[in-house]
């Protein structure tokens, strides 16, 4: 018998091809892969540019009382490394729900889910710079051309539907620093990369025949059948050949289930509401988060949604202009996020839905100041892996919980550090997957998403 | 200040021995230790460092006094935190009345009453390099002289097998086309071949083929992760990678030695006999070192010496698997875990990777740089005048480099531009005031110790957002990775330029003076190191008149190189665990002790000495290696098929005698890969049917003994090539700088280039730029490659994006179009269209399908799409 993982390859490269993947990898979803799964499915809000802990979802007073001094010890390098003066918060924070945690009123709606949200605050990754943080926080590496986590969750669980691709990433006119390699397969076969839907009418490339080719496409499948058939006979039966000729057929599934899912006609105006689909500001988020609903409900394993382009901001990436910058991006994703819970959870989909929040880094307590002294509104914070705060949600996590704590700048997590090794192997058994068995040999070695790192963060299971 | 666990009398005892400096009891520190100090150990460290582990984190087991002595020294700094590598326990900080512990245990002598075990506190179990000598690819080749056919067959006839039939020759001469030149074989050629062409001849003709160097260079840059850019945040460019490009696909045209091939490759700027190219105008071989350069490169890397490791990290892992098929990297963190690679090795190589940079020249022939001269020494007398000045500087401020003197600081001058040195206090790229001068002037490297470097210039007007493209620049480097331009204005004054040094600060630095432009010149008055923001004042002795240099069309084009150098020769300290911030002893610069017999005495960085060894005492390994690898081009898979890994877990070959001999014939036929391929090709393994009989595929289901010749798909590449050259679209123009990709509005992000020409303007796919953030999605979707390392067997899977660009891409659908219009004149057009497309008359039922298509609306672009889709078309017999 050959193991799991070669038969995935074989399925993914050659015989019986799709079908064979499809069927096994469904034989294991239902129980997970090693162990039983609590979420089916992740949406990744990948707040890309990295929101600030201290502005979000980790109040720190002390900032606020030691406003524009010196921060009392030598910071690490940052990436523009000009500041240790430092920086109260421009935004107040507030107590939500039973578990009262405190949330800045920069997220009014998502505060008022903060019951079934479990806050992460002592996050550490390993890199100051963008890229390699991107490339991080996907992959569990800072270097390009890993395969990325939503690759290794089909790699290891394979895709529940049999028309759209397993991982699958939102995007509203902003690629994040690094760009595809973000969600490249990497090592794994190139079914496991993620498919980018981008806004508009033809969210894929190369989906449909440019205007003008479409008429033609029937007859010209029919007679490439009648090819084909005739170059099975020629060449004899090799599965390469059957499971490239197959492919077409999947292909043409997927032409028709694109459309029908950016469909949204069928979706009630109170469910539109409810995601902001009516008001400019949220609009194009909202239609992100919704989809991702309607991705789940297809099946669809990794499901990841990045931060809309806003005029004048570059992402969360407040160098500058931290108090505007944040409070913009919080109000084009607040309404969504709260609207993508509440719906997942009133339709019975959040038990088995993971949602996780956050940023590749958050950032520093000080202030990076003009380099002319000016407004305070062009003041912001530099990148800080250190300590920061993500959230998850659903999926098998404890609601309500505040888990882990930065020391009283904000700087460094020293509570219950969680690495993002440590999340990672925490997602990935949620899966129902022991993150060291989901192995592929590459380069003579064993390779994993976590490498050689991670454990559970058993503390945040429900 | 409350502490609980002090209000006893040793309590007590403890306080006044560390205010009073007096010596504690042995039974006082005992009770210190197991009361404050062993409890937290086992509670908070022995997790991860106990004897008890298999592998104690960093080796270290703190459950015994050995253990906990060897770490004494850090132990205070890694349990408060103050160290941002340091951290200890990982999970969180300990208590303050905890660490006051440790340091009081600390200071007191740290007193550890538990048995000496003996044992060191790190675990080292080494590694037996004899034993390791013994396995298969460490061994020398072994005998026997049994040719491809005679060894296979001997091989399928101990299994019951045997060879399928002979295929057809338009079968052979489409796979062997496609093999040697990655393209399909033209109407003429088939024709020729069918009418009796003798085999051997059709292989001459493939092999003398320029068309043959195209497709096996891009082979070999799968293994050199070969890129143009740098990947990471803004994707900037690698200039001249294109020229290494071109150095391969001359070394394979030319049949250039394979030993010597990696000989180049190591040390192709210090071997003493350099070739030149075959137009004697240029230096060939220090091209070669570029490919140490081509790993990705952070955009503002805040953590400079853990990069450059990474660099070296990357290197030694392309180094190791594609010339040796050794996975040396693995030994980066611990010995090698299951072969006989220990650490050492690693950091022997790494001092020697460390020992070299990389630089911007000019690498002009001696006959071509003396054309230069003798071009423009005819200039007039250059009147231009850079007026004498005087910088008054500031207090604290140092003048770097004021140019009376290029020793001062080590300055590295090539091309003509710089060749004359400097003159009143300038160094100009205008040599004698002539702007075709073209050459690079490269400093010292040193610790940057300022915040504000002001440079004073006076250059053609510059570009800022050409970055590193701008043709005329003074560029500061700080530790490889982040690079600052100064940039001219075009006024016939000198001025000052600054930059504020917020990452260089205290980082290994080096300026370059580039001037690759024949219209453009850079000099340079001074360089200044300064607190101040603004540039020092100067005050006007004499005023300058600097014009445009003159010009001398005359002067004939120079070429540049990103070229290999030694840098301050010497040897790097282990890194514990790998880590750059936790160093053990130095480790002298050597290679793999396995493959060695006797390590031979350094100069410099050792590259010279390395290079020697790899084709020495590592020469059966090198050799095998790569036949493997040329046989697994031509078969599918290699006789061993772990092509990038012979080690313990790679898989052993098969035949290893076939590979053995097929290796000492390559070997003894001067290192000629071109007689490898002619004997590959014309054997007749190579010659058999791609038909599998179904009784022997159960027997040897994995075809290892190829009882027959396997379907290959082709590769990403090879589709893209076919269907140009099919359509008629295909531009033979070889060498030179790389076309940009074309980019669809589907691609985007930072460092998104002005898209090129949907075809690629017909060239071949090698020559499309490779840009890491912006790689053509109809090559990824065919499993191309993403440079991150040493790639010897592509991954081939089947995913639905391949049917739907095939189906709806603009470029098939442009090409279909173009083949279309090119048969329109046809007679029978369908027999025209597939014996270009496949090599082969359509069947009757083929013609008659395709009239009933045509007659039923489809369009002849139609028909070559659905051609171009076609399986056949992707897959070859």
């Amino acid at each position: 018998m050959s193991s799991r993982r070669e038969l995935l390859c074989r399925a993914a490269n050659g015989f019986g091809g799709l079908a064979l993947m499809q069927m096994l990898a469904r034989g294991a979803a239902k129980n997970g892969m090693h162990h039983p799964a609590k979420a089916k499915a992740v949406i990744f809000l990948f707040m890309d540019g990295g929101p600030s802990q201290m502005d979000t979802f980790d109040p720190k007073p002390r900032l606020r009382a030691d406003h524009g001094k010196k921060l009392p010890f030598t910071p690490p390098t940052t990436v523009f490394n000009i500041s240790d003066q430092i920086l109260g918060s421009p935004y107040s924070f507030r107590k939500h729900g039973q578990s009262g945690a405190d949330v800045s009123d920069i997220f009014p709606h998502v505060a008022g889910c903060i019951d079934d949200i479990c806050l992460i605050r002592s996050m550490v990754a390993d890199h100051s710079e963008h890229t390699a943080a991107n490339y991080f926080i996907h992959s569990g590496s800072g270097f390009q051309g890993r395969p990325s986590m939503g690759s290794w969750i089909n790699y290891g669980l394979g895709s529940e539907s049999d028309n759209l691709p397993g991982f699958i990433v939102l995007e509203s006119g902003l690629v994040p620093p690094g760009g595809m390699d973000c969600f490249a397969s990497g090592f794994l076969p190139a079914s496991y990369q993620g498919t980018m839907f981008r806004k508009g009418e033809h969210p894929v490339a190369d989906l449909v025949p440019p205007a003008g080719a479409a008429a033609a496409q029937q007859r010209k499948l029919a007679l490439l059948s009648k090819m084909n058939k005739g170059v099975v006979e020629r060449f004899g039966e090799v599965s390469e050949i059957e499971a490239t000729i197959k492919n077409y057929e999947l292909a043409f599934r997927m032409q028709s289930a694109v459309p029908e899912l950016l469909d949204l006609s069928k979706e009630s105006d109170a469910t539109k509401e409810l995601y902001g689909l009516n008001e400019k500001i949220t609009e194009e988020f909202g239609r992100e988060c919704l989809l991702a609903r309607r991705l789940v409900e297809r099946g669809v394993r990794f499901i990841e949604l990045l931060t809309p382009a806003r005029p004048g901001l570059d992402r969360w990436d407040q160098h500058a202009g931290l108090e505007n910058g944040h409070r913009i991006n919080a109000q084009s994703t607040d309404r969504p996020i709260a609207g993508l819970l509440e719906d997942l959870k009133s339709r019975g989909l959040l038990d088995s839905t993971l949602v996780v929040w956050g940023g590749e880094f958050g950032r520093t307590p000080c202030a990076q100041m003009p380099d002319t002294p000016g407004a305070a509104s062009r003041i912001g914070r530099d990148h800080n892996p250190y300590g920061f705060t993500m959230w998850m949600a659903g999926g098998g996590v404890k609601p309500g919980m505040t888990y882990g704590a930065t020391d009283e700048f904000g700087y460094f997590a020293i509570e219950n550090k969680v690495h993002v090794h440590d999340l990672h192997a925490t997602i990935l058994h949620l899966l129902g997957i022991d993150h060291k068995r989901l192995t592929f040999r590459y380069s003579g070695r064993d390779m994993r998403l976590t490498d050689v790192h991670g454990n559970v963060i058993r503390d945040v299971l429900a | 200040m409350h502490r609980n666990d002090y209000n006893n009398a040793t309590g007590m005892r403890i306080w006044l021995s560390l205010l009073l400096g007096l010596p504690l009891a042995a039974a006082e520190g005992d009770e210190l230790f197991e009361k404050q100090i062993r409890p937290v150990l086992a509670e908070k460290c022995f997790g991860c460092h106990s004897a008890n582990l298999r592998e104690p984190k960093a080796g270290l087991r703190l459950d015994t006094k050995a253990g906990l002595r060897s770490v004494n020294g850090k132990l205070l700094k890694a349990i408060s935190y103050t160290d941002l590598h340091l951290r200890m326990p990982p999970a969180g900080k300990l208590s303050d009345d905890t660490i006051e512990s440790f340091a009081a245990w600390l200071k007191l002598g740290a007193l550890d009453p538990r048995v000496d075990d003996g044992g060191a506190g790190a675990v080292s179990k080494g590694i037996d390099l004899e034993r390791g000598r013994g396995f298969w690819a460490f061994q020398p080749l072994r005998g026997g002289d049994a040719g491809i056919d005679q060894a296979l067959a001997k091989a399928r006839a101990s299994k019951g097998l045997t060879a399928a039939a002979r295929a057809g020759r338009r079968e052979w001469l489409r796979r062997v086309t496609f093999d040697l030149t990655g393209l399909p074989p033209s109407t003429e050629e088939m024709d020729r071949f069918l009418k009796g062409e003798p085999y051997g001849a059709a292989v001459d003709r493939l092999l003398a083929s320029p068309h043959y160097g195209e497709r096996w260079a891009r082979h070999w840059l799968d293994l050199v992760r070969y890129a143009e850019t740098n990947g990471h945040e803004y994707d900037n460019n690698k200039l001249d990678a294109w020229r290494y490009r071109d150095y391969v696909i001359r070394a394979f045209n030319d049949d250039l030695r394979y030993d010597r091939f990696v000989q180049e490759h190591i040390a192709g700027d210090l071997l003493r006999d350099q070739r030149l190219s075959r137009d004697g105008k240029f230096f060939e071989s220090p091209l070669a070192t570029n490919f140490y350069w081509f790993g990705e490169v952070l955009n503002s890397a805040t953590d400079s010496i853990k990069s450059k490791a990474d660099t070296v990290d990357n290197q030694i892992d392309v180094i190791g698997k594609a010339f040796l098929g050794l996975t040396v990297a693995c030994a980066r963190c611990h010995d090698h875990k299951f072969d006989p690679i220990p650490t050492k090795d690693y950091y022997g190589l790494a001092g020697i990777l460390h020992s070299t940079g990389m630089r911007e020249v000019v690498i002009d022939s001696p006959a071509q740089a003396a054309a230069v001269r003798a071009a423009h020494v005819r200039a007039a007398p250059d009147t231009r005048n850079p007026g004498k000045t005087r910088i008054a500087l500031r207090p604290g401020e140092t003048m770097w480099e004021d140019f009376e003197d290029l020793a001062k600081n080590n300055w590295y001058a090539s091309g003509e531009a710089f060749a004359n040195g400097v003159r009143d206090g300038i160094v100009d790229s205008a040599g004698r005031g002539v702007s075709e001068l073209v050459g690079s002037l490269t400093s010292k490297k040193f610790r940057m110790p300022n915040h504000y470097v002001h440079v004073r210039l006076a250059a053609t007007k510059g570009d800022r957002s050409l970055g590193e493209r701008e043709p005329v620049r003074l560029t500061l480097v700080a530790d490889d990775f982040k690079s600052l331009h100064y940039l001219g204005t075009g006024k016939d004054e000198f001025e000052w330029v600054t930059y504020r040094m917020t990452l260089p600060y205290q980082r290994l630095c080096y300026f370059e003076i580039v001037d690759r432009s024949r219209t453009g010149a850079i000099a340079v008055d001074a360089i200044v190191f300064s607190e101040e923001k603004d540039p020092p004042p100067v005050e006007n002795v004499e005023k300058a008149d600097w014009r445009e240099p003159a010009s001398v069309a005359a002067v004939p084009e120079s070429a540049f190189g990103m070229v290999a150098w030694d840098e301050a020769p010497g040897d790097t300290k282990l890194h514990i665990r790998g880590s750059h911030v936790n160093l053990g002893e130095d480790v002298p610069r050597h290679f793999l002790q396995v493959l060695s017999k006797q390590q031979a005495p350094l100069t410099g960085s050792g590259r010279v000495e390395m290079a020697r060894w790899i084709t020495g005492d590592a020469r059966d390994l090198l050799a095998r290696v790569w036949v493997n690898r040329v046989w697994k081009h031509h078969f599918g898979d290699g006789l061993a098929r772990t092509t990038d890994n012979f080690g313990l877990t790679g898989e052993r070959p098969v035949h290893r005698d076939l590979l053995d001999s097929l290796t000492a014939r390559f070997v003894a036929n001067g290192w000629s890969t071109k007689k490898l391929h002619r004997e590959i090709v014309l054997s007749d393994a190579y010659k058999m049917s791609s038909r599998a009989d179904a009784a022997m595929a159960k027997i040897d289901p994995r075809n290892e003994y190829l009882h027959h010749y396997p379907v290959r798909r082709l590769e990403a590449e090879a589709i893209r090539d076919a269907i140009l050259f099919v359509s008629g679209g295909l531009n033979a123009e070889m060498y030179g700088p790389s076309v940009v990709p074309y980019i669809s509005k589907y691609q985007d992000g930072r460092g998104k280039p002005r898209t090129g020409p949907l075809d690629g303007a017909g060239r071949r796919s090698l020559y499309v730029q490779v840009r890491r953030n912006f790689l053509t999605p109809l090559f990824l979707a065919f499993d191309y490659p993403l440079p991150i390392s040493t790639i010897g067997a592509r991954n081939q899977s089947t995913v639905p994006s391949q049917a739907l660009m095939m189906m709806n891409n603009e470029f098939v659908l442009q090409q279909a179009a173009l083949f279309a219009e090119r048969m329109a004149g046809e007679s029978d057009k369908t027999g025209a269209m597939y014996r270009r497309a496949f090599g082969r008359e359509p069947s009757a039922q083929e013609r008659n399908d395709a009239h009933a298509f045509l007659a039923g609306g489809g369009t002849l672009a139609d028909f070559a799409h659905v051609l171009f889709n076609s399986a056949e078309f992707i897959y070859v017999q």
